[in-house]
């Protein structure tokens, strides 16, 4: 399990340029043909913030819940980081069933797939975050009291939430050639893990039965750390850093193990 | 001495089935063995290869033939290391190209230009070391232009020859080739053909499934033939090719087989190790192989009891003649009726089927009258004007609308000798000779005075010397020297 942790990590920084390479075509195949391109990197996530700034900035809008100003620059810091964990976990998830001909066919490193998923998610996420720079600017500017120094800590939660995020791309994407099921599965508990984050809400609002529910989520601390860093402008406490690397160690070895054990067997499943 | 390239003993490969609903079993076993088959009986996995063993030396070319479904593509999966065996040991020593679906890893939205990186990358090249060999493998695929569209517009053909020319271009010690040169056009397939070559020359392996079996000829020492997952042939191309056409004609023979006679196949399977009974027997497979006695049909109402090739004056039997010899195709028919229809046929063949000639007495013009008794009918020919090669022999008596009585393919099997007197190419060899004279005087006065016939060609006939150079020349080329008869070369 430990050895299969570390010879995932080796591979893949010894496959650095096919990895490179192969996420040049994502973000290059991706928008290829439409008008746009890769503006929709950042028009999607734009006009995701809009719909929920509307639904729960106005229309369902529950003061004891959410007790931030700017909603919408709130919004952001959680929003954004979901939207590439969730692609990159989906994506990750089909890395190896869609890529099944190249898997049956060529001679390659196979880990790279679900890592690719991850990060060609990853750059659209980077590419976006000028937005969150301009909305917490803004945010600013009209006299709000958020943000600070901190956002210079944001690589280092963004660090452990991609060693999270790859170490279930790896499982998922493992498990997946041997049941289709869990792509629908997953689906469903995404969004399930999205609602149970404190993305739309204040994890400090909720009551605390439901707020204890919320912190099993592996995804809160991540997001609060994130929203500590942008947008509250104040430093995760030291529990909150062990927490996150605890999810991340424990997503990677289990994800890099389960990998390893089932790589012998995917070109004949898939 | 270096080891082999490829070394595989007791090489087993099995496939779960996924008709049922084992899949939970199949996880568990994976996550457990790291096999997909571990937890399942007999009845729920296919064996694709069964204590399967050979060594590649290096630079050796091997072809795998069999027929669909016998294991030929896992085997090079398994030398790809595509796949892990179930059990067994192999040893691959080499760096490996695998041509088996070319172009894997395309993608269509992006322009051949970008392709050839990432395909290049997928295979292990350095983006540096593609950089260096883009132009070569432009240049090889032949797109010109349409390397900068995306791939997606690409015709098959396209495709194929842009994946073919990434892999060729990874400069593999050991080549990998599952049947891809089916999609390109005449003009690629020599061209990969001639990189094979190359390759192979340049002391590199090859390792390669066809069902073209000119291919497999042309370019392997040795071949492997697979049936049912087990090799059942290894050795020189020729004999391994020829026994396994003989068993899929044998397969063939069988359909048509139903109603012969049981009294035929003594006769047969005498008659089958007579034929691979001449000098070159080592290369023609034995009635051993079972697949002599079933290749051939009929109702037997006649039987063809021999069937013998007598060459030279002296009509004696023998498999291995001379070009322009005498020979005559004699057979030794039966009736086992009273037959008032009856046609004798004789038609020669190459080994790999294409008609050199025949002929029949009913498109000769006898009319059958009656046939009661055994008779020997010959089919004489003066002169035999085929040209070095082997050939095989289909003799028949059937009625006059086709039905055959007794149809026996590949009978007989002879080689006409190679010989470098004889320089031609094809199948059809006529007696012949070059001619040249000089077409008109040439005017002007710069000849020399009293020499009627100035020089306009020079050149030297073959087994002139060069004092004899003559400015004429004639030259008898299938006879060997000039003016030679042919038939003096008779037994050389």
């Amino acid at each position: 399990m430990l050895a299969a942790m570390v010879d995932l990590a080796r591979s893949l920084v010894r496959y650095r340029s096919l990895l490179w390479t192969l996420v040049m075509r994502e973000l290059r195949a991706r928008y290829r043909g439409s008008v746009l391109g890769f503006l929709w990197s950042l028009l999607n996530p734009l006009l995701l913030l809009a719909v929920y700034s509307f639904v729960f900035g106005v229309i369902l809008k529950r003061s004891d819940l959410v007790d931030v100003e700017p909603y919408g620059v709130f919004l952001v810091t959680g929003l954004f980081p979901w939207i590439w964990v969730s692609t990159s976990l989906l994506e990750g998830c089909t890395s190896l069933t869609a890529n099944g001909g190249l898997i049956r066919k060529a001679v390659f490193p196979v880990e790279v797939l679900p890592a690719v998923a991850v990060a060609a998610n990853l750059v659209h996420f980077l590419l976006a975050l000028p937005i969150v720079g301009v909305a917490l600017v803004a945010g600013r500017l009209l006299g709000h009291s958020i943000s600070g120094w901190t956002v210079v800590l944001l690589p280092a939660v963004l660090a452990l939430e991609l060693v999270m995020v790859a170490g279930l791309a790896f499982a998922l994407a493992a498990l997946c050639v041997h049941f289709k099921d869990v792509r629908d599965l997953l689906g469903n508990l995404l969004v399930l893990a999205f609602f149970l984050a404190p993305i739309i809400y204040t994890l400090s609002d909720l009551p605390p039965q439901f707020a204890r529910v919320v912190q099993l989520n592996p995804m809160t601390s991540f997001t609060t750390a994130t929203q500590d860093l942008l947008f509250f402008g104040r430093l995760p406490g030291l529990d909150a850093w062990a927490i996150m690397a605890a999810i991340a160690a424990v997503s990677w070895v289990a994800g890099a193990g389960l990998f390893s054990r089932l790589s012998d067997t995917l070109a004949e499943a898939v | 001495m270096s080891p082999p390239a490829i070394a595989a003993s007791g090489l087993c490969k099995r496939y779960r089935r996924t008709a049922g609903g084992y899949r939970l079993r199949t996880l568990k076993s994976a996550l457990l063995e790291g096999s997909l088959t571990g937890g399942l009986g007999s009845g729920e996995v296919v064996e694709a290869l069964t204590d399967v063993g050979f060594e590649v030396a290096v630079g050796e070319a091997v072809g795998i033939i069999g027929g669909n479904g016998s294991g030929k593509s896992t085997l090079i999966k398994l030398v790809a290391g595509l796949l892990p065996p179930t059990s067994g040991e192999l040893a691959v020593n080499g760096r490996v190209a695998a041509l088996i679906e070319l172009g894997a890893g395309f993608h269509p939205e992006i322009s051949g230009r970008e392709n050839v990186y990432i395909n290049g990358a997928l295979l292990g090249l350095s983006r540096r070391r593609i950089e260096r060999r883009y132009d070569d493998i432009v240049e090889f695929a032949g797109l010109g232009d349409f390397i900068e569209e995306p791939i997606k517009y690409y015709s098959s053909g396209m495709y194929v020859r842009l994946g073919f020319s990434v892999a060729i271009h990874t400069d593999p010690e050991i080549l990998l080739v599952d049947e891809v040169l089916a999609v390109g056009d005449e003009e690629f397939v020599h061209r990969c053909l001639a990189r094979i070559e190359e390759h192979l020359a340049g002391g590199g392996t090859l390792l390669v499934v066809s069902h073209t079996m000119a291919l497999i000829d042309q370019i392997c020492d040795r071949a492997m033939w697979l049936d049912g997952g087990r090799i059942r042939g290894l050795g020189s191309t020729r004999r391994v090719i020829d026994a396994y056409l003989e068993s899929v004609a044998a397969r063939e023979g069988e359909a048509h087989d139903r109603r012969r006679l049981s009294a035929a196949a003594a006769a047969a399977s005498k008659e089958g190790a007579d034929g691979g009974a001449d000098g070159d027997g080592a290369e023609v497979p034995t009635a051993a192989d079972g697949g002599e006695e079933t290749l051939r049909w009929g109702s037997g109402q006649a039987e063809i009891v021999a069937a013998r090739l007598l060459a030279g004056g002296e009509r004696e039997e023998r498999y291995h003649l001379h070009w322009g010899e005498a020979v005559a195709f004699e057979l030794e028919v039966e009736p086992r009726e009273n037959l008032s229809d009856f046609v004798f046929g004789v038609g020669v063949k190459t080994p790999r089927g294409i008609d050199c000639w025949g002929t029949n007495t009913d498109l000769a013009g006898y009319e059958p009258r009656l046939l009661s008794g055994p008779v020997r009918v010959r089919l004489v020919c003066p002169e035999l004007r085929l040209a070095p090669g082997e050939y095989t022999v289909d003799v028949a008596v059937h009625a006059r609308d086709g039905r055959a009585y007794d149809y026996r393919r590949r009978a007989l099997r002879f080689t006409v000798a190679e010989s470098t007197a004889l320089g031609s190419i094809g199948l059809y060899l006529p007696d012949h000779e070059w001619q040249v004279e000089a077409s008109a005087e040439r005017a002007g006065g710069d000849e020399a005075e009293g020499d009627p016939r100035p020089t306009v060609i020079d050149w030297l006939a073959p087994g002139d010397s060069e004092s004899q150079g003559a400015p004429r020349g004639q030259t008898r080329n299938a006879g060997g020297k000039a003016g030679a008869p042919s038939d003096q070369r008779r037994n050389e």
